[in-house]
């Protein structure tokens, strides 16, 4: 009995080749490989070869099988990952289509501009102080050298709760207190940041609450010159390293000198533009050295030590910072606005 | 404060500082110029003559005139309804540039015009100082205007430069022209010579009596003028006047006003005829109706100073005199009153009837004490020159300014000091100089008499240095940080704190927002966390501002509301302020806001439900992140209702048992009031949360061995809480647990009515073994027997 081996190789070759999915291969498996698969058919017609040509149809079967496994094998594996493909495609999506949205919330812009500005005064040694917002005439004005006949209590148009309490009108108050508490604790070296009232009707640049910050430092021998160099430090940290400041004459009751403080345009570098009114100049602090009597009230021996205050509104600093053109966006809160300023900066 | 260019000419050289210039330096000096303008403007006028002026043909009120400008004669078409043959007028020729455009030549319907006849308005002139009949037509020149004239404005008075001043309130002595420029003399540094007001008249004896029964008026100065002679004033002081913001009306008023606006005092002029008992007595506490000179009928309040004769008010003291004895027109003798009023008093009652005079606004920032006796002078000097001013009587004083020189003592080290410079002793010497201190020194000390119209301002020492830095400039001021011991940032009390909790809450999506402090009675009646009885202010903008908040809640509503109206459904808001009441307690409260969904993502559906378990998570977080474990804190049904929350679901929210806060879903009657969706609402005393005692940061050695885990499905009634299973297992089941935990609630089809069925996860774990069954079978065993005794509850087969 003569097998044309090479045929069946070629035969089994054909069978898997046809094979196209994994069920059909299994069912070529089963026809060439299985219990009464073809090899096996063979295998029982060993008994049948003459003994001396056993050997070689042995061999030959063997061979036979072990390419069909081969074969088989390869073919698998190249379904399987066919298939594998197949899925990967099938479970392609439109990667443009909108995300899940991971909502973050944003701090209040004047939260943000007072942080940044207490961050600012922290490192350079300065301690937070607030006080209460229900303050007394006290502190507000008879502290702050500003006694009842004052004409510079026509300035700020008060909220009177009675006659000794009030809604302060100016972290001043603070300052008053600070330098109560520390007058036997020298050096001072606070900022006061917190809400204030004034009597205003609220429009587009007034409102009638607002935020302020002063700081306050009192040494022995501190100057004018120093005010300068700190406030030139801060101006930098808030509006830029290029900046510079201007000084003006200015009166507040409780320091002397008094004076304003402009800074260089943050816009237009000073070249002049609608932010600074073509001026180069923005108006944004009020500063001077603590006046004596304000000094001598609190305790505090205005011979042997002197000190500086500023104030500056965090509105205003928001206001400049990010082109804000009507006050009463921050107390309107829409969320739209305040989202404005939910990313790191 | 009004300034003008020409009022400084008079009293020192101008030649060289352009109007421009002299804005910047005063500016720099400290009084800061807000805004300065021509007071009238016009580059190509000529006083012209009209030789002809007949009506235009194809108009009914347009004029053909024929007019001689000196050196032609053109044809120029002019609408004024006044315009007439033989008139003076000003004529701007083509080229000239006028506010309102440039002039050209050109057709008007058919004619043809080189020029036009002005009206003073057209020139740029403030409306507010013509007559009705400037305002109608063009202004007609006097019959002596000499016709070719090309300086217009000069010879209108009209070439002034006009200074809006903003002066600081210690600068009140700048209300005197006199003392603002000697401050802009050393400003400058030009010399400034003030007129001379000595008169050369004998004075009558004075047949005047003047009292004041009122310490509001601690000095009054009368002078009787038996003859003046009213006629307009001459147009050098009608000038002066029109460009200071004054309406001249006769010589004697327009002196008064000039001389206040010359000396800072304000003056007022009484009609002696209508004083015939010669006897002015100041005094409080009138009650009766009182006409004044701009004609308005006022109530006298009792703490009114009031000038009054023979018991009847004849003036608001320091505000505005009487209608009846004004000067008018057959006035032939008057009186001078110069005085000072209290302060707090005339603006006291400048506020409450709402007029404020140029006499209210200097009285209410201060004169200089002695501003009366100067300016009774220079008025006397000035009747007498300009309205033959006879019968001069001495003037009567009442009261005494009771002024001293005041003398400081200071020297250029201790300036130096203070400002961080080095000037010189001969630059601070010059600059007490140049304002008049009168400086003397001797050695290194410097010594200066203040001016008695800076007495209100310049006290010590410091307030020279102020001088100093002024006049010499801030420009040489050099930049230094201050030379002290290195000392330590800190953030406020519970600064930290809060800064820790935006941060979180941010990070669970909510937006910080900022409200206003006051509100209305409404709102505080909404509080569910009131701190208290409101602080109430007495002079409130409104009603809807009237208190002081107590709780933050009501406030942030109206922010939700205004979103909500705006479409914006999903949010999640928040925010942190102070909270006070009426008896001085004051605490920082937390108030926040969640919509009751959140989507994530539209097209996939996937939104998130959130109710009054988001918001208890949202609680527990942050309180654990703060430092309180959970374990310390509790949820229990608030006590009264409220009309702000659901009644049954919310909760009071307890630390250590006390109550810090309340939350909940809000109340579908509360939502309508606002009309807002259902939302989650929480007010938490942040105060009260801060002050307990934080847990601390501890190692714990980590647990090796492993747990065991039982879940139990039990039935249980209605009644029965998650916290009554989740402690009655924790009671039980001692040292062994780890973790008890609810897993489901389920109330369905195969449960009893009135019960549900709750499932449990128990696990045990020891940190020194691996557990066996056996060695918690009994503990377990008591448990299930506690749930069953305590709760009744069943195991659910």
């Amino acid at each position: 009995m003569a097998v044309n081996w090479e045929e069946l190789k070629r035969q089994f070759e054909e069978k898997i080749a046809c094979a196209d999915s994994l069920n059909a291969i299994e069912q070529v498996r089963i026809d060439l490989l299985g219990k009464k698969g073809q090899i096996s058919a063979l295998m029982g017609q060993m008994k049948d070869v003459p003994n001396e040509l056993k050997k070689e149809f042995g061999m030959a079967v063997n061979t036979l099988k072990q390419s069909t496994e081969k074969m088989l094998g390869e073919k698998v594996e190249q379904l399987k990952a066919a298939a594998i493909a197949q899925q990967l495609k099938n479970e392609s999506i439109d990667i443009t289509l909108p995300e899940r949205t991971r909502h973050y919330g944003t701090l209040h812009p004047l939260t943000i501009v007072q942080q940044k500005l207490e961050d600012i005064f922290m490192e350079m040694g300065y301690e937070v102080w607030e006080g209460p917002e229900v303050e007394l005439d006290f502190y507000n004005f008879e502290r702050a050298n500003i006694p009842a006949d004052h004409p510079s209590r026509d300035m700020q148009d008060t909220f009177y709760v009675d006659v000794t309490r009030l809604l302060r009108t100016q972290t001043t108050a603070i300052q008053m207190r600070v330098l109560e508490a520390k007058a036997s604790d020298l050096p001072i070296k606070v900022v006061c940041p917190g809400k204030v009232y004034r009597k205003d009707d609220d429009d587009a640049t007034h409102s009638h609450q607002f935020i302020q910050m002063e700081g306050l430092v009192v040494g022995e021998n501190i100057t004018l010159g120093d005010l300068k160099g700190s406030l030139e430090l801060i101006a930098r940290s808030m509006f830029g390293r290029e900046r510079q400041i201007r000084l003006r004459q200015s009166y507040f009751p409780f320091t002397e000198p008094s004076l304003e403080i402009d800074v260089s345009c943050h816009i237009c570098g000073g070249k002049g533009c609608p932010t600074c009114k073509n001026t180069g100049w923005i108006e944004i602090l009020g500063a001077g050295m603590v006046h004596p009597h304000v000094l001598e009230m609190a305790g505090i021996d205005s011979a042997k030590y002197s000190g500086f205050a500023f104030g500056v509104g965090i509105e205003r600093v928001a206001m400049l910072k990010y082109g804000i053109d009507d006050i009463r966006n921050f107390y309107t809160d829409n969320i739209s606005f305040l989202e404005t300023y939910k990313r790191f900066e | 404060m009004i300034v003008t260019y020409n009022w400084l000419k008079q009293y020192m050289d101008l030649s060289d500082v352009a109007p421009e210039y002299l804005a910047e330096k005063i500016t720099d000096g400290g009084h800061e110029v807000e805004s300065w303008h021509y007071q009238a403007v016009g580059s190509n006028l000529v006083i012209g003559k009209v030789l002809t002026c007949v009506p235009h043909p194809d108009s009914d009120h347009l004029h053909i005139c024929t007019v001689d400008t000196g050196e032609d004669v053109r044809q120029i078409v002019c609408g004024a309804p006044n315009v007439a043959a033989g008139q003076k007028v000003i004529v701007a020729l083509p080229g000239c540039k006028l506010p309102e455009g440039e002039i050209k030549s050109g057709m008007v319907r058919g004619q043809q015009s080189d020029g036009m006849i002005c009206a003073l308005f057209e020139l740029g002139v403030d409306k507010h100082y013509l007559t009705e009949e400037q305002l109608s037509g063009i202004e007609v020149l006097p019959e002596d205007a000499e016709v070719g004239n090309k300086e217009v404005l000069k010879y209108l008075g009209l070439d002034d430069v006009i200074y809006d001043v903003s002066l600081t309130p210690n600068r009140a002595d700048c209300y005197s022209m006199w003392a603002f420029a000697k401050d802009v003399g050393a400003i400058l540094g030009k010399k400034v010579t003030l007129p001379d007001y000595r008169y050369n008249t004998e004075l009558q004896k004075a047949d005047l009596t003047v009292r004041s029964e009122t310490d509001k008026c601690p000095y009054f100065y009368g002078k009787v003028i038996n003859h003046v002679e009213i006629k307009p004033s001459p147009l050098w002081m009608q000038q002066a006047l029109n460009a200071a913001g004054v309406k001249a009306i006769n010589n004697v008023v327009d002196i008064s006003n000039y001389v206040m606006l010359e000396t800072g005092q304000p003056l007022h002029f009484y009609n002696l005829a209508k004083i015939p008992a010669r006897e002015i007595t100041v005094k409080t506490g009138l009650n009766e109706m009182y006409t004044a000179l701009d004609g308005v009928q006022y109530h006298v309040s009792e703490d009114d100073i009031m000038i009054t004769t023979q018991g009847k008010a004849i003036g608001y003291a320091g505000i505005m005199g009487g209608d009846d004895s004004k000067i008018d027109d057959e006035t032939t003798g008057i009186i001078i009153e110069a005085a000072l009023f209290n302060l707090v008093s005339i603006r006291n009652t400048s506020r409450r009837l709402d007029l404020f005079t140029e006499a209210a606004t200097r009285f209410a920032k201060g004169i200089d004490p002695l501003a009366a006796e100067k300016a009774v002078e220079r008025s006397t000097q000035l009747l007498i020159e300009l309205a033959n001013a006879s019968g001069i009587e001495e003037t009567v004083i009442c009261g005494d300014p009771g002024y001293l020189e005041r003398k400081i003592e200071t020297t250029a080290e201790q300036i130096n000091t203070l400002l961080g410079t080095e000037f010189t002793d001969s630059q601070i010497y010059g600059v007490f100089e140049s304002l008049d201190f009168q400086p003397k020194s001797a050695g290194r000390k410097i010594t200066v008499s203040v001016p008695s119209y800076r007495s209100n301002d310049v006290k010590v020492w410091q307030d020279l240095s102020e001088e100093v830095i002024r006049i010499l400039g801030y420009g040489n001021i050099v930049s230094t940080l201050p030379k002290m011991p290195t000392t330590q940032g800190a953030l406020a009390r519970d600064g930290a704190e809060k800064r820790t909790i935006r941060a979180m809450l941010n990070g669970y999506g909510l937006d910080e927002v900022m409200t206003y402090s006051l509100v209305s009675q409404a709102k505080i009646d909404e509080g569910v966390l009131s701190i208290g009885e409101p602080v109430r202010i007495a002079n409130a903008i409104s009603e809807d501002r009237r208190y002081f908040r107590t709780s933050l809640l009501p406030s942030l509503m109206d922010v939700v509301s205004y979103n909500q109206a705006r479409n914006r459904e999903e949010y999640g808001l928040f925010e942190i302020a102070d909270v006070y009441s009426d008896d001085g307690r004051q605490a920082s409260h937390l108030s926040a806001a969640l919509s009751s969904a959140t989507t994530s993502s539209k097209w996939q559906k996937i939104s998130e439900n959130n109710d009054f378990y988001t918001l208890k998570g949202i609680v527990l977080s942050l309180l654990d992140k703060l430092g309180y474990e959970n374990s310390r804190i509790g949820f229990r049904v608030p006590e009264k209702e409220n009309e702000v929350l659901h009644p049954n679901k919310s909760a009071e929210i307890l630390l250590d048992r006390s109550v810090i806060g309340i939350m909940g879903v809000s109340h579908p009657l509360y939502n309508r009031k606002y009309d807002v969706d259902t939302c989650n609402l929480l007010e938490l005393d942040l105060s009260a949360v801060l002050e307990r005692k934080k847990g601390k940061i501890r190692f714990t050695t980590v647990n090796r061995y492993p747990s065991i885990n039982y879940d139990l499905a039990l039935v249980v009634r209605e009644e029965v809480s998650g916290a009554d299973i989740v402690n009655t297992v924790k009671k039980a089941a001692g040292s062994l647990l780890k973790n008890v935990e609810i897993f489901d609630v389920y109330r369905g089809a195969s449960i009893e009515e009135g019960c549900k069925s709750v499932a449990v996860s128990v696990v045990y774990q020891s940190a020194e073994k691996t557990l066996k069954e056996s060695d918690i079978a009994d503990i377990h065993a008591e448990v299930l027997r506690q749930l069953s005794g305590k709760l009744g509850a069943k195991l659910r087969d």
